[in-house]
């Protein structure tokens, strides 16, 4: 049996404006320690809602959320900030790099923030993190100078500095053509397979979810099916 | 190298703005040497007014002051239980001047904190040189300690200070006196009192202290001559003048000279106080423009800042997600504020000295009709002055950043990012 990564339990969430409206309803599942799961479904079903509660960082929800067998519900938002800096690495459908800084800074800056390595240590960390995308000659540009294919991984980079035990992305291959989609799911499966890193992405991509571990569908705010 | 990554991310977007960076400073700059300029002018003209009353005022001056009559005595002898009514009350005859005034310098000079102190006989004169005549004081001084307190020497046109002792029936007159006189260092002058008969004196010299009123009505002779003039005996004395080793001392040891021997003790901040009240007025009239130009630059620290947060809402979103909590988010922004501050107030303290220097050496003497006692705009350079300004320039930086840098620490990130 393996570990349990993330934990949701009667998750409910509405929204407010205009009317109040339920978007999650009841969800309940669970995601285990190096798994690659999909979550997929119609426009405004609800799974980046979801994935952004499952972030910690949409706070405005009923319901119980587990992160490595910490519960994070109703924890203050500096616990939160810290959690998220140490243990969940984002990527999102936009690369959201800081266009004035190098691209080795942008993957060193959250690692700085947890500040459990010397400066040193961080920048040659960083440096590997981008070899392993193959933007390490970029290293030294401004983020905004890159393609945005370069972008998308040099800011897959920076989620995974500080070693995340989850990775979560909105749409992390929604701006890519079909041979940089192809390099970023390698990854995400490599980081699962071998450094066995839990990924959890919101896609419209039936082939990316495909070839993913599971597949949670979703329909109206409800799961109406968790995959095998 | 360990530098807080806040303080590198709050670095780069100052760096990657330089020129907004660079103009948010400058309006502190312009604050800081403002605050500087006007501090040192008005203090260095304060100094130079005070400097300047202390030509003429002593610190303390003691005198006998005539008494109107009052109901002390009365109620003293009738009690409360009757009704006085004192009608027409006038001053009393009494003697002028003050009794015993040798015992009196030699009971003050005990105190710790006096530092020189000399007799003064003063009277009121009329000037008389062929037909015309003028209005005036003659101060019966001992020349020599007169010059310890009040350096006439400085003020002298002509002539030589010293002859007031060796040369007999002499004198020392303004420049005001001379010039409406017609007369110069040599000549003599017909001085007489309400008091006493006239009597011609030589003039041994001509001084101009700067302040025309004094120059105009004020000579100096020594003391028996001025009793001579008055037709008083040698122990006639009107004033004594202190002058104390701190003038700030001033009042408080006034109050006590006054309780000690009975008679009215001014000091120089009652005889100046319309100065006091000029010092106040200026130092409200600058202090307000100083504030105005700060407030100006803080709002331009706010404006950049705030355009700045708009700019990088996104950023500040993704850092949050990153991990980046409010209280680091603040951080970032209050800490370009103060690196604005700082900058500015650097280069402020330097452009504040500048001004100043500057202005130190712009002569102004040259027209004085007094002859220049006043030859360069007076300035001072105080260094309380420069610490204060860049702490008045920081402090508004600091509250002008507060709120755009709490504003960016409480960007929700899932609004941002979803869009």
């Amino acid at each position: 049996m393996m570990e349990t990564a993330l934990k949701a339990t009667d998750i409910n969430k509405y929204f407010h404006d205009p009317v109040t409206m339920p978007v999650l309803k009841n969800i309940s599942f669970e995601v285990k320690k190096g798994e690659f799961i999909s979550i997929v479904g119609k426009s405004g079903c609800g799974k980046s809602t979801l994935l952004y509660v499952l972030s910690t960082m949409d706070r405005d929800y009923e319901g119980l959320l587990e992160i490595n067998g910490v519960q994070t519900t109703g924890r203050s938002l500096n616990d939160l900030a810290r959690l998220r800096n140490e243990s969940i690495g984002f990527v999102f459908q936009f690369h959201y790099l800081l266009p004035d800084f190098t691209c080795l800074k942008n993957v060193m800056i959250p690692a700085l923030r947890l500040g459990k390595l010397t400066y040193k240590e961080v920048q040659e960390k960083a440096y590997e993190k981008l070899k392993m995308f193959g933007v390490e000659d970029q290293a030294l540009k401004r983020a905004d100078k890159l393609s945005g294919g370069q972008q998308q991984r040099v800011a897959i980079a920076r989620a995974l500095i500080n070693d995340p035990t989850i990775i979560m992305g909105d749409e992390p291959t929604g701006n890519l053509d079909s041979k940089n989609t192809g390099i970023v799911f390698d990854l995400f499966q490599k980081l699962s397979k071998e450094f066995g890193q839990t990924i959890i992405t919101v896609t419209h991509d039936e082939d990316f979810a495909h070839r993913s571990d599971r597949i949670i569908e979703m329909a109206d705010g409800v799961i109406t099916s968790h995959g095998n | 190298m360990k530098i807080n990554v806040n303080t590198e991310i709050a670095i780069t977007y100052l760096s990657s703005r330089k020129k907004q960076t660079l103009i948010a400073a400058m309006g502190v700059m312009f604050g800081v040497s403002m605050f500087i300029f006007m501090q040192s002018l008005m203090k260095g003209t304060n100094d130079y007014f005070e400097k300047m009353s202390f030509n003429t005022t002593p610190h303390i001056r003691l005198y006998s002051e005539n008494k109107v009559a009052d109901t002390h005595l009365m109620t003293n002898y009738l009690k409360d239980s009757s009704v006085k009514i004192l009608d027409n009350p006038k001053q009393l005859v009494q003697r002028q001047g003050i009794i015993n005034p040798y015992g009196v310098i030699n009971e003050i000079k005990k105190n710790p904190k006096v530092a020189d102190i000399t007799p003064q006989v003063t009277a009121d004169v009329i000037y008389t040189s062929g037909s015309v005549q003028l209005n005036g004081t003659v101060a019966g001084v001992n020349i020599t300690e007169e010059n310890k307190m009040f350096d006439i020497q400085s003020n002298m046109l002509s002539g030589n200070l010293e002859d007031l002792n060796r040369v007999n029936q002499s004198i020392l007159i303004g420049k005001g006196i001379a010039d409406k006189l017609s007369l110069h260092t040599g000549d003599n002058i017909t001085v007489t009192s309400g008091t006493g008969s006239p009597l011609v004196m030589r003039i041994i010299g001509v001084y101009a202290s700067g302040v025309k009123q004094v120059d105009e009505t004020k000579s100096y002779v020594n003391i028996p001559q001025a009793q001579n003039l008055l037709g008083k005996d040698r122990s006639y004395v009107t004033d004594i003048k202190i002058n104390l080793k701190d003038y700030n001392d001033a009042p408080e040891v006034a109050q006590d000279m006054a309780t000690i021997t009975g008679y009215k003790a001014e000091d120089w901040v009652q005889a100046n106080s319309q100065l006091k009240t000029a010092f106040k007025i200026r130092a409200m009239i600058l202090n307000s423009v100083v504030g105005v130009i700060l407030l100006v630059a803080g709002f331009g620290i706010y404006n950049i800042l705030n355009m700045t947060i708009y700019e990088k809402i996104k950023e500040i979103a993704i850092l949050k997600a990153e991990g980046f909590s409010g209280k680091a988010v603040t951080s970032i922004f209050l800490q370009q504020a103060i690196y604005i501050g700082l900058m500015g107030g650097i280069i402020g303290i330097f452009f504040g000295y500048l001004i100043s220097y500057g202005f130190s050496r712009v002569y102004i003497g040259g027209s004085s009709p007094m002859g220049g006692a006043l030859n360069y705009i007076p300035m001072s350079f105080y260094l309380p002055h420069y610490i204060e300004a860049i702490v008045f320039g920081i402090l508004t930086t600091i509250a002008a950043g507060y709120f755009p840098a709490r504003k960016a620490s409480r960007v929700d990130p899932v609004t941002i990012i979803r869009g």
